[in-house]
């Protein structure tokens, strides 16, 4: 139980963590399965969140903020029952750090930060989910728990590079075979000739799984979908150029600013509202975000949503 | 975490070998550096050694002058994984660049009584014209934060984090006396890149640009606030930013 | 316009000067005195041992004293020892206790403004609130003002109106007939005992040696503070700035300002006292036994300050500049106040004297 006084004195101090497992997801992209093994990490679902992220790093290397790809699932004391995964790309020090690491290495933590994605508000209505890239994987948790969420129906509209550059491959094919949610994917270079080349990868087997990878844009998904703006929500994660594309179409198709929610980068040194570095506006995106509705967000300097 | 010693190698091309005296009598930690280190290849600390490699590390100070230490410097690179410049000549030019600002002829000839027809120097390059450099150890002599976290980035594996902001920046932090807004000195603490810790500035003179531009520095606004003061020339303020570390930059932005 | 009610009066007292530096000597024995030393623009807060070195007529001074020794500049957060494998983190409190004496209405405002940053939010930070809760604050109404101060518009000065966050509040309100000291004049300061802790620790010392203020003591200090509001020479509509700022993004007062004189050199930062932004950093020692993390000020015109792996969000330099601007007179949202206090300091120690009213008024013309 922690206290908040016992809060607050461990803000600067990181959870350890072993790594249970890794998971090898496109070029450059792996997914850490971790168990909190000392310190005051919040326990399972009592504030994890899907959206959150925590500040993952080793001491010496320096701390990067990584959204939760899958929440502690809660409600129970048993350990082992309490892994959580971050999904990272290997982009600067610390992420490039992190990539030599192997099961049963430790690393370390703090969080979870941030509001993370307002599910409730897409109870009964249909959430649209439209991601970019990595931007699929803070969604994760959202697309698991959707079956749960009381929601009208649910969309993913995923985009990447290529078609090697998709992750949770696996888990899309299961997401499509489950039926809670409708999948479109996309991805900017035809995955023909990628087809030809690594038919040996099984990745085969994942078009027949997932049905029709399309070229371009995510904006080509979009732009034919039959939207009732009035019963609709939309998560939208990527690039923030993707964002802009993604949020104004949906504006064109009658949605309101509030109603469509970003998960927006920052540079961010400390998570919890004090370093000022992820300032957009007035806002921390640490702590009032890192999900913002674009109504928050439209209009601020050095933000093209 | 591994228990082999990364091999380090440190190299010199036109220079006064001060960063190399830095890195021997580096205050703070000279024992455990050597301890933590193989140095392979150090001339100021040992005559022997070899510059073959591999190297994990590598450390070039000075500019190049001769056709020469291109090809040294490009055997140098392939056999590093990690190759640092260190010191203002490898980086900005420092002092030996000033020779850019007049041509070879005469400056071999101020130099040189006879002609010397072995001599085959050229126009003054920094290092990194020549080879990728994975990183810059700022300053003349190179400070200590940023050698220090090369140093200690390279034994951990991991990319080192160097200073990229002002001097004024430190010179606050250190709570100094500002002596450009309150004497008028023609301080250059604004755009010069930090690591220095304000040296000059807390010895109450004027910051020289000795660690060279920082990022997007604004020179022509600061040398209309030189010009402002009132007491400089034009040819003063021209030499403030374009001779000692800053010729290089002169001829380059002709 | 002081606004005083009975019971509050009862924690008044006029004291003398001397009596004042007797009285700060004996707190000297709980805490460590630091106060403004060297006088005008540039004074220091600095600490003393004797009541005389300050000069509690300084205007200003370069670094704020709160953010000096609340926030300090470089501070060690976290450290790890390798080979055992243990964290710690402080200790808290840090240092000693401090009194800070002299601080002027802007900068205790300035404080209240850090408290908001380090202590309201869902995670309040253990080194700041220690330090704050082991400082003593002694503030001291202006009797002066700077061509550079603009503290009337946001209500941050030039007299002191909040009401609690701090310990005294002194006004200087004339002198002692007759008494000499130090060949001038036995100055008399109105002493408002504002905190609890005050309140306890003067509870009969220094009373005894204090006259109780009379009606006439207070219309003179109203007196004095309305001289003093017309003394200022700043001006800017502070209730337009907000949605002309937000409105002109890329105006060319902001452009032109940025590339024509600010030099990204970060000085208007430094010095700002409302100013919370910092880099954390982490160093390992070479023999690779210990790490720790350290915090430093930062700068949002540090061209790196919003570098990202996708991007620079404010790779230009006049969107740095305009972040200074625009979090110090708009963005009310992130704090329910505006960001400056109009100490006027990001001009004064700005080499080429950008002023961020100029801009603003610029940008809503
Ligand atoms: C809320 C949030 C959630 C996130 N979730 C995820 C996630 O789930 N998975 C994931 O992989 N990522 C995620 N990110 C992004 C991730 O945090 C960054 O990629 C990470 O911080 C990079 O840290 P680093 O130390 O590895 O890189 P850094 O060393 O900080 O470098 C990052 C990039 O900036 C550049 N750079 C850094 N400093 C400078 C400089 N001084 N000058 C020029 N360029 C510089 C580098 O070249 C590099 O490209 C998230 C970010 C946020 C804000
Ligand atoms: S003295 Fe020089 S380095 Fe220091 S703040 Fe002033 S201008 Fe900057
Ligand atoms: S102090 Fe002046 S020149 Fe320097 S960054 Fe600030 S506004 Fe620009
Ligand atoms: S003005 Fe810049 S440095 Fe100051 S608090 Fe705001 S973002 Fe941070
Ligand atoms: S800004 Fe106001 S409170 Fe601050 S020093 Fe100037 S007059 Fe005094
Ligand atoms: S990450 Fe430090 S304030 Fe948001």
């Amino acid at each position: 139980m922690i206290t908040r006084e016992t809060a607050k004195k461990s803000l600067h101090v990181p959870v350890r963590a072993v790594i249970k497992g890794v998971k090898d997801e496109a070029p450059g992209v792996r997914t850490l399965l971790l168990e909190p093994v000392e310190g005051q990490f919040p326990r399972a679902g009592r504030v994890s969140r899907p959206g959150q992220f925590n500040m993952l790093g080793y001491p010496g290397v320096g701390e990067a903020p990584i959204s939760y790809s899958m929440l502690p699932p809660g409600k129970t004391d048993a350990k082992a029952e309490e892994l959580f995964g971050h999904t990272i790309r290997r982009a600067g020090r610390v992420t490039g750090y992190l990539e030599k690491f192997k099961e049963e290495d430790e690393i370390f933590f703090r969080g979870p930060f941030g509001r993370g994605w307002p599910v409730e508000e897409a109870r009964g209505k249909h959430l649209l989910l439209i991601t970019g890239g990595l931007g699929l994987a803070p969604l994760k948790p959202v697309i698991e728990m959707a079956p749960s969420l009381g929601l009208a129906g649910a969309t993913l509209l995923h985009g990447a590079r290529t078609a090697g550059d998709i992750i949770f491959k696996a888990e899309l094919a299961r997401w499509k075979t489950g039926g809670a949610v409708e999948i479109g994917l996309t991805v900017d270079n035809p995955p023909g000739n990628f087809f030809k080349k690594r038919q040996d990868r099984g990745l085969e087997g994942f078009e027949k799984a997932i049905g029709e990878i399309r070229t371009g844009l995510i904006t080509e998904l979009i732009r034919p979908l039959q939207i009732d703006p009035a019963k609709t929500v939309a998560f939208i994660c990527g690039p923030e150029i993707m964002m802009r594309f993604a949020s104004r179409d949906l504006m064109m198709k009658g949605m309101g600013g509030a109603g469509i929610y970003v998960s927006m980068e920052r540079r961010m040194r400390c998570g919890t509202g004090h370093c000022g570095h992820c300032q957009i506006g007035p806002w921390f995106t640490c702590k009032d975000g890192p999900v913002f509705s674009c109504a928050q967000l439209r209009g601020l300097p050095d933000v093209i949503i | 975490m591994g228990a082999r010693r990364p091999r380090a190698g440190f190299f010199k091309f036109t220079c006064c070998s001060g960063c190399g005296f830095e890195l021997a009598y580096f205050q703070r930690c000279l024992e455990e550096t050597l301890a933590a280190f193989d140095f392979a290849f150090f001339r100021l600390a040992s005559s022997s050694g070899t510059p073959e490699g591999p190297f994990d590390l590598s450390l070039v100070e000075g500019a190049v002058t001769e056709p020469f230490q291109i090809i040294e410097l490009k055997k140098i690179r392939q056999r590093s994984k990690v190759l640092y410049a260190i010191g203002s000549c490898a980086i900005t030019g420092g002092i030996p660049a000033i020779k850019a600002l007049a041509p070879e002829a005469q400056v071999e000839g101020a130099a040189y009584k006879e002609r010397l027809y072995g001599l085959a120097s050229t126009r003054p390059h920094v290092i990194n014209d020549y080879v990728q450099v994975d990183g810059f150890i700022r300053g003349c002599p190179p400070g200590e934060r940023d050698l220090f976290e090369a140093l200690s980035s390279a034994l951990m594996g991991k990319d080192p984090e160097f200073t990229e902001y002002s001097v004024c920046m430190e010179c606050k932090m250190a709570d100094n006396k500002c002596v450009l807004v309150e004497e008028g000195l023609p301080c250059m603490g604004p755009v010069t890149n930090a690591g220095c810790g304000a040296l000059c500035p807390a010895h109450h003179r004027a910051c020289y640009g000795c660690f060279g531009l920082m990022g997007q520095a604004n020179i022509h606004a600061l040398k209309g606030r030189f010009r402002e003061l009132g007491h400089f020339s034009e040819e003063d303020i021209e030499n403030r930013f374009f001779t000692l570390f800053g010729a290089l930059g002169k001829t380059e932005r002709k | 316009m002081t606004g005083v009610n009975a019971s509050q009066r009862n924690y008044r007292v006029i004291l003398p000067e001397n009596a004042l530096a007797r009285w700060l000597e004996w707190l000297g024995g709980f805490y460590t005195l630091t106060g403004p030393v060297g006088g005008g623009v540039a004074a220091r807060f600095t600490e003393i041992s004797k009541f005389e070195q300050m000069d509690l007529d300084y205007q200003s001074t370069m670094l704020p004293p709160g953010k000096k020794y609340l926030f300090e500049p470089v501070e060690e957060v976290l450290s790890f020892d390798v080979s055992e494998g243990v964290f710690s983190s402080g200790p808290y409190p840090p240092g000693r206790k401090r009194a800070l004496i002299g601080v002027h209405p802007c900068d205790v405002n300035a404080i209240l403004y850090l408290d908001m940053v380090f202590l309201s939010g869902p995670y309040a930070d253990p080194f700041y609130r220690a330090r704050r809760e082991n400082t003593f604050i002694i503030a001291l109404n202006c009797k002066s003002v700077t061509g550079l101060c603009f503290c009337h518009l946001v209500g941050a000065g030039p007299y002191l109106k909040a009401v609690s966050g701090y310990d005294i509040l002194l006004t200087e309100i004339g002198e002692e007939e007759g008494a000499e000291r130090r060949g001038g004049k036995n100055r008399k300061f109105m002493v408002e005992l504002v905190s609890e802790k005050a309140r306890e620790l003067c509870d009969v010392f220094p009373f005894s040696m204090g006259e109780q203020p009379e009606e006439k003591d207070f219309e003179k200090m109203s007196r004095m503070e309305a001289a003093l509001l017309k003394s200022f020479r700043k001006n800017l509509d502070m209730e337009g700035v907000q949605s002309a700022l937000l409105s002109r993004p890329d105006h060319h007062a902001l452009k032109e300002t940025a590339d024509s004189r600010c030099l990204s050199c970060s000085n208007c930062v430094m010095v700002c006292p409302t100013c919370f932004c910092h880099d954390v950093m982490d160093k390992t020692d070479v023999s690779l036994s210990r790490s720790r993390r350290v915090r430093r000020w930062d700068a949002c015109q540090d061209i790196s300050f919003a570098q990202v792996h996708g991007g620079n969000f404010r790779a230009q330099r006049h969107a740095r500049l305009r972040q200074f601007v625009y979090h110090k007179l708009d963005y009310e949202e992130q704090f329910g106040r505006k960001g400056t206090v109009g100490c006027g300091r990001c001009i004064r120690w700005c080499p080429t004297g950008i002023d961020l009213t100029e801009i603003a008024r610029a940008m809503m013309e």
